[in-house]
C-alpha cells in the first residue's frame, strides 16, 4: 500500500466502521417504520445492547455471548414500547422517549449494581477486524471493507435480507400495506397489530445488536449514556435513507464519515475547537430532518395509533 | 338451488345501539341477491358479519351447509367469499399488482389474470378480464381514475377466486356506463355459477338485476322475496316506512342576478345549473375553482360560497372531534356561538341537537364522535353544515351519492329550496338522471370546454355532447 493514500484507507474504514452500529438500528427502524410505527425507543433499546453485551462478554469471557445478550436486550426494550405504543394505544412519541428515558435510568443502576464500585469497569474481550482471505488486498477498497469485525459483514446481509422481505415477500406487503393503509390493509385480513408488534421487536433487536456492536468491535467497554444519541441518529438515517434499505446503507455511512472527519481535522491540528467536528453529525441529523434530503414521503400512516 | 350462505338470527349491538336484531338472511348459488335499507339500516354490518370482520353477539353464520366460525376476513375468503367495501380498500400508494397481492395473501395471484384454477369459476374469469380492461399492474392506485378504483375493488375481492361476492354500494362511485356494464358483469358472473350479495340504494338496480330482495329497517328485516311483483313504491314504503314523495317547491323562472362566473360558466340565483360530464373532462377543477378551493383568475363569485365535495371522509368530517366540534370548525364565526375569541359551545351543542333532528341524522347525540356516523349520515352532517351559512352560491359534488332514497330526496328538496330562496346552484352528478331531474339549465363540461345544453335535448343529445361527438 502506497503511502499517500493511508490517511484516505484510515478515514474511510473508519467511516465503514462507525457507520456500522447506527446501520443495526437504522435497519430496525425502517422495519418499524415502514409498519407505520415511530419508534423513538431505539435509542433505549440501542443503550440496552451495550449493556447486555458488555455483562454477556464479560461474565462469559466470549464476546459472541455479548452479542446475543445485546440483542436480547434491545428486543426486551422493543417489547415495553410496543405493550405502551401499540396495545395500550398510548402516543408513539411519548411512549419512544420514556422508554428510552427508562433505560438511561435502568442501564445506570444495573452498571453500578454490576460493578459494584469497582473503577475499572467492565472489561471484555472484543470482536478483532476479520479480514477476508484476497478481496482484503484489493487496494483501497480492501482494507476499507474487507478487514472489519464480522458485525460489518452480518449488516450488508441483513439490509439485504430487509430489502428482500420488504418488496419479495407477502409478510413485507402486509407490513408496508399496515404502514400505508391500517384500515384497507385490515379489510384484506391483515393483522395490523400484530405485524407491528413483530417489525417494532425484530427492530429493537436489531438496534441492541448495534449497540453490542459499539461496545464489542469499538469501544471495548460500557459507560452510561454511552450511545450519545446514536439512535436518534439512526432515525435521521431512515429519514435520509428515504425509507428505503440501500438508502439507510449510504446514508448510515454518511453519518459514519461525518464523525470520522472529526479525527481527521483532529490530526490537522486546525485552528478550529475540536468540538466543532463533534457536533458535525448532529448538523448532518438536523438537516436531514429539515428536508436537505429533498422531498422524501414517510409511510402514510407512520406514527398513527391503530384501534 | 343451493345454499352458499345463511346468517341465522344475527344480532350486534354497538354499545346502546343495536344494529341487528335477530336478523336472517341466506344466498343461493346463481342469484343477485339485494339488500336494501336506509343508512344505518344495518346493511353493512350484516355483511361485515358474514364476511368475518364483526363477530356477532349472537346468531350463526353457515357457508355451504357448515356452521363456521369467523375470525378475520382471512377465513372468509379460504371459504370463497370476497367482499367490495363501500370505502376503497386499495393502498394508494401501491402498484395495482401490489394491492392484489395485498388482497390474495399470496405471491404469484398478483397479475390477478391466473389464479388457484380450482375455485374459479369460468364466469369469475371473464368476469376478471373485463375487469382488467383500462389497468395494467403497475398502475399507482392514486393515479387511477374512480371507476377503475372501482374495478380494482372487485378483483381484489375475487383475488382468491371465491364464488361468494359481497357488494357494499358498488355502483355509488360509477358513472351510468360503467354501472351498467359493472351490473351485467355481475348477472354474469351468479349467472356462471356464482352468488352475488348486492347493498344499493339505487331501486333502478333491484329491478334491472335482482333475483331477490331483502330489505332491512333499522336492524330488523323489513320484507324478503322474489323481486318479481314488487314495486317501487313497495319497496320504498318497507326501507323508509312512508310512501314515496313529490318535490314541493317550484322553481321560480324568475332569475336573480350572476352570482358566480367562472371558466365561462356564469350561474344567476335561483338557477340549479346541473353539470353532466364524463369523469376526467375537468369538472372537478371548474368546481373546486368556483368554489374557491382552487385559485381562479377572473372569477367573480359572490361570498358566501358553500362547497359539498365528492369524497366527504377526506375533505368534510374529522373521525375523532364530536359532532359538535365538527360543526363548530367549518361556522366558527356565526355569531349565534361566537363570544370573541371564545366559544359558546352549549349554543353550539343546542343547535347540533337541532340539526341532528331537521336532518334526521342518527347518531348517538352532538357528543359522538363524527367517526361513529355512517357514511350516509356523515354526507347529510356536512351538506347540513353547508348550508347553515346562507350561502349565496352553492357548488355540489355528487351530493347524493351514497344515500340513500329519503336521504337523495330530502338533499335535492333542500338545493331546490335554497335555489328558490335566491342562491345560485351548481350541481355535478355523475348520476344523468339526478342532473336531469334537478337543473333548471344544463351544461356539458367536455374536454375543460363548458358547453351550454338547449333546452328540451334527448339523453341522446346530451350524450353525444359528452363524449365530444358534437360541438
Amino acid at each position: 500500500m502506497s503511502g499517500s493514500i493511508a490517511p484516505l484507507v484510515g478515514f474511510l474504514a473508519a467511516a465503514v466502521r462507525i457507520g456500522t452500529p447506527l446501520l443495526w438500528a437504522a435497519a430496525g427502524e425502517v422495519l418499524a417504520e415502514r409498519a407505520g410505527v415511530i419508534n423513538l425507543s431505539v435509542e433505549g433499546s440501542m443503550l440496552a445492547g451495550c449493556l447486555g453485551a458488555a455483562i454477556g462478554a464479560h461474565a462469559s469471557g466470549n464476546p459472541w455471548v455479548g452479542m446475543a445478550a445485546g440483542l436480547v436486550a434491545g428486543a426486551i426494550i422493543a417489547l415495553g414500547f410496543a405493550a405502551v405504543a401499540i396495545w395500550a394505544r398510548t402516543d408513539q412519541i411519548i411512549a419512544g422517549t420514556a422508554l428510552t428515558m427508562a433505560s438511561v435510568g435502568v442501564t445506570g443502576l444495573i452498571y453500578r449494581q454490576a460493578t459494584s464500585g469497582q473503577v475499572t469497569g467492565l472489561s471484555v474481550i472484543t470482536l478483532e477486524p476479520l479480514a477476508i482471505p484476497g478481496l482484503h488486498s484489493i487496494p483501497l477498497l480492501g482494507p476499507v471493507l474487507f478487514a472489519q469485525p464480522l458485525p460489518t459483514y452480518l449488516v450488508g446481509g441483513a439490509v439485504l435480507f430487509i430489502w428482500f422481505v420488504l418488496y419479495r415477500t407477502t409478510l413485507g406487503l402486509r407490513l408496508r400495506a399496515a404502514g400505508e393503509a391500517a384500515g384497507a390493509a385490515r379489510a384484506h385480513g391483515v393483522r395490523v397489530r400484530l405485524i407491528q408488534t413483530g417489525a417494532v421487536v425484530v427492530g429493537g433487536a436489531l438496534a441492541g445488536f448495534g449497540g453490542a456492536t459499539l461496545v464489542l468491535a469499538q469501544v471495548g467497554t460500557f459507560a452510561e449514556r454511552m450511545t450519545a444519541g446514536r439512535g436518534f441518529i439512526a432515525i435521521a438515517i431512515v429519514v435520509l435513507g428515504r425509507w428505503h434499505p440501500a438508502g439507510i446503507a449510504l446514508a448510515a455511512l454518511l453519518f459514519g464519515a461525518a464523525t470520522a472527519l472529526q479525527y481527521v481535522f483532529q490530526a490537522m491540528a486546525l485552528a478550529v475547537p475540536y468540538q466543532f467536528f463533534l457536533m458535525l453529525p448532529y448538523l448532518l441529523a438536523l438537516a436531514a430532518l429539515t428536508g436537505v434530503a429533498g422531498r422524501v414521503r414517510a409511510p402514510a400512516g407512520l406514527g398513527r395509533t391503530v384501534d | 338451488m343451493s345454499r352458499v350462505l345463511e346468517l341465522e338470527s344475527i344480532s350486534k349491538r354497538f354499545g346502546s345501539v343495536a344494529a341487528l336484531e335477530s336478523v336472517s338472511f341466506d344466498l343461493v348459488l346463481g342469484e343477485v341477491h339485494g339488500l336494501l335499507g336506509e343508512n344505518g339500516a344495518g346493511k353493512s354490518t350484516l355483511m361485515h358479519v358474514a364476511f368475518g370482520m364483526i363477530a356477532a353477539d349472537a346468531g350463526r353464520v353457515i357457508v355451504r351447509g357448515v356452521p363456521t366460525r369467523f375470525r378475520s376476513p382471512r377465513d372468509a375468503k379460504r371459504l370463497g367469499v370476497g367482499m367490495v367495501h363501500q370505502h376503497f380498500t386499495s393502498v394508494p400508494e401501491m402498484t395495482v399488482a401490489e394491492n392484489l397481492w395485498l388482497a390474495a395473501g399470496r405471491y404469484g395471484a398478483e397479475a390477478g389474470r391466473r389464479s388457484d384454477s380450482s375455485t374459479v369459476t369460468t364466469a369469475g374469469s371473464r368476469l376478471r378480464r373485463r375487469l382488467w380492461e383500462g389497468l395494467a399492474p403497475n398502475d399507482i392506485v392514486s393515479s387511477l381514475p374512480v371507476g377503475a378504483k372501482q374495478r380494482l375493488e372487485i378483483l381484489q375481492a375475487l383475488a382468491v377466486g371465491g364464488d361468494i361476492l359481497l357488494l357494499d354500494e358498488p355502483t355509488a362511485v360509477l358513472a351510468p356506463q360503467e354501472t351498467s356494464e359493472l351490473l351485467a358483469l355481475l348477472r354474469d358472473f351468479a349467472n356462471g355459477g356464482g352468488a352475488v350479495v348486492l347493498i344499493t340504494h339505487k331501486l333502478t338496480e333491484v329491478f334491472s338485476i335482482v333475483d331477490r330482495v331483502t330489505v332491512l329497517r333499522a336492524g330488523r328485516v323489513q320484507s324478503t322475496g322474489p323481486v318479481a311483483g314488487q314495486t317501487v313504491s313497495g319497496l320504498t314504503a318497507a326501507m323508509v316506512g312512508t310512501a314515496d314523495r313529490e318535490p314541493t317547491v317550484e322553481t321560480s323562472d324568475s332569475l336573480g342576478p350572476v352570482l358566480a362566473r367562472v371558466d365561462g360558466l356564469a350561474v344567476r340565483g335561483r338557477e340549479v345549473v346541473g353539470v353532466a360530464a364524463i369523469e376526467g373532462n375537468g369538472q372537478r377543477d371548474l368546481l373546486r375553482r368556483m368554489a374557491g378551493v382552487l385559485p381562479a383568475a377572473g372569477a367573480e363569485v359572490i361570498e358566501p360560497v358553500a362547497f359539498i365535495p365528492e369524497d366527504r371522509s377526506t375533505e368534510g368530517l374529522i373521525p375523532a372531534l364530536s359532532l359538535t366540534e365538527n360543526w363548530v370548525l367549518g361556522l366558527a364565526g356565526d355569531a349565534r356561538w361566537r363570544r370573541g375569541p371564545l366559544l359558546d359551545w352549549r349554543a353550539a351543542e343546542a343547535r347540533m341537537d337541532q340539526v341532528l333532528g331537521e336532518y334526521s341524522i342518527r347518531a348517538g347525540g352532538p357528543q359522538a364522535p363524527a367517526g361513529t356516523l355512517s357514511g350516509g349520515n356523515q354526507q347529510k352532517l356536512i351538506f347540513a353544515r353547508a348550508l347553515e351559512a346562507a350561502p349565496r352560491v352553492i357548488v355540489a359534488e355528487n351530493p347524493t351519492r351514497g344515500l340513500d332514497v329519503h336521504a337523495t330526496w330530502f338533499v335535492q328538496e333542500r338545493l331546490r329550496r335554497a335555489a328558490a330562496a335566491g342562491a345560485a346552484v351548481v350541481v355535478y352528478s355523475s348520476d344523468l338522471d339526478e342532473v336531469l331531474s334537478l337543473a333548471t339549465r344544463l351544461v356539458v363540461i367536455s374536454r375543460r370546454r363548458v358547453l351550454q345544453v338547449p333546452p328540451g335535448a334527448s339523453r341522446e343529445a346530451i350524450g353525444a355532447m359528452m363524449i365530444g361527438a358534437t360541438s
